[in-house]
């Protein structure tokens, strides 16, 4: 098994569960008011984006180098 | 007291919530979180004039990676850094959940989530280290060497101090300084990790993505 290919299987599984809890959290501090939880909420947000990013760059959609 | 508070909005509704602990505490905690939200804006521009820097240096080169000596340098390792980004990405989860775990008086489980952090810190860092040894290229003779030490470097010490910053807000929080409805530290401590994060998405994308 090639590094590579171990590298991006822990970062398409880490990806996931990264992601998925940072979208958990985010709906669970929907509600939330003030500026540190909207803040918070963007960042969260943001970071999930983060994950779907590394999601496509690990299964190789994504940062494909010709 | 809490319905009443409901009925409240903004610095009233703060210093209501705060008021049987420490008046001056609700009364400037709005303010202190403000402070901290224009530290962590001025640090945005901070980094968005290097990227912004960056992404004119790029689309402005005859080629990309750019060439040196004759030879075309290499494209960054994506596999690798999507694993290193994962770690950071996870570190900030785990932030959270330290926080909510505060919030609700679970000290133990808030030490734990707080370690984790602190442990996938370090490892981030360890990550980028390790690239740097291998990545082939050197701060010096080309734009896009420049641009990567100096942004990613610079993530690297956000990320160092905030190594840093949680383990003096873990010893503080097990010396009593916080309390359930008085923690301001750990709730600033908490923005500046996601704030580090995402600044990595950002870095993740231009560098080893675009």
């Amino acid at each position: 098994m090639s590094e590579v290919f171990i590298e991006r299987g822990i970062a398409l599984v880490g990806a996931i569960l990264v992601g998925v809890t940072a979208i958990v959290q985010l709906k669970n501090d929907w509600a939330a008011r003030g500026i540190d939880a909207g803040l918070t909420k963007v960042l969260l947000g943001l970071m999930a984006l983060g994950c779907v990013l590394a999601l496509l760059a690990a299964a190789n959609v994504l940062g494909v180098r010709t | 007291m809490a319905a009443a508070v409901q009925h409240l909005s903004g610095h009233e509704a703060i210093a209501a919530r705060y008021h049987d602990v420490d008046p001056v505490y609700g009364e400037t905690r709005d303010l202190r979180l403000l402070g901290f939200v224009f530290f962590l804006l001025s640090d945005c521009i901070l980094f968005s004039s290097f990227i912004f820097a960056y992404v004119y240096l790029r689309i402005s080169a005859p080629a990309w990676p750019p060439f040196l000596n004759g030879h075309q340098l290499p494209w960054f390792d994506t596999s690798f850094a999507a694993m290193n980004s994962i770690v950071l990405f996870g570190s900030g989860v785990t932030m959270h959940f330290a926080l909510e775990n505060w919030k609700h008086l679970n000290k133990a489980k808030f030490n734990g989530w707080l370690i984790a952090t602190i442990v996938l810190g370090i490892g981030f860092l360890l990550g980028q280290a390790h690239e740097y040894s291998v990545v082939g290229i050197s701060w010096t003779g080309t734009t896009m060497g420049a641009s990567f030490f100096t942004l990613t470097g610079m993530h690297g010490f956000h990320v160092f101090v905030g190594v840093l910053y949680l383990t003096i807000l873990g010893l503080q929080a097990n010396r009593g300084v916080y309390t359930g409805s008085k923690y301001f530290g750990l709730t600033a401590g908490t923005l500046y990790w996601h704030f580090v994060d995402v600044i990595w998405v950002f870095l993740f994308f231009l560098f080893y993505i675009w």
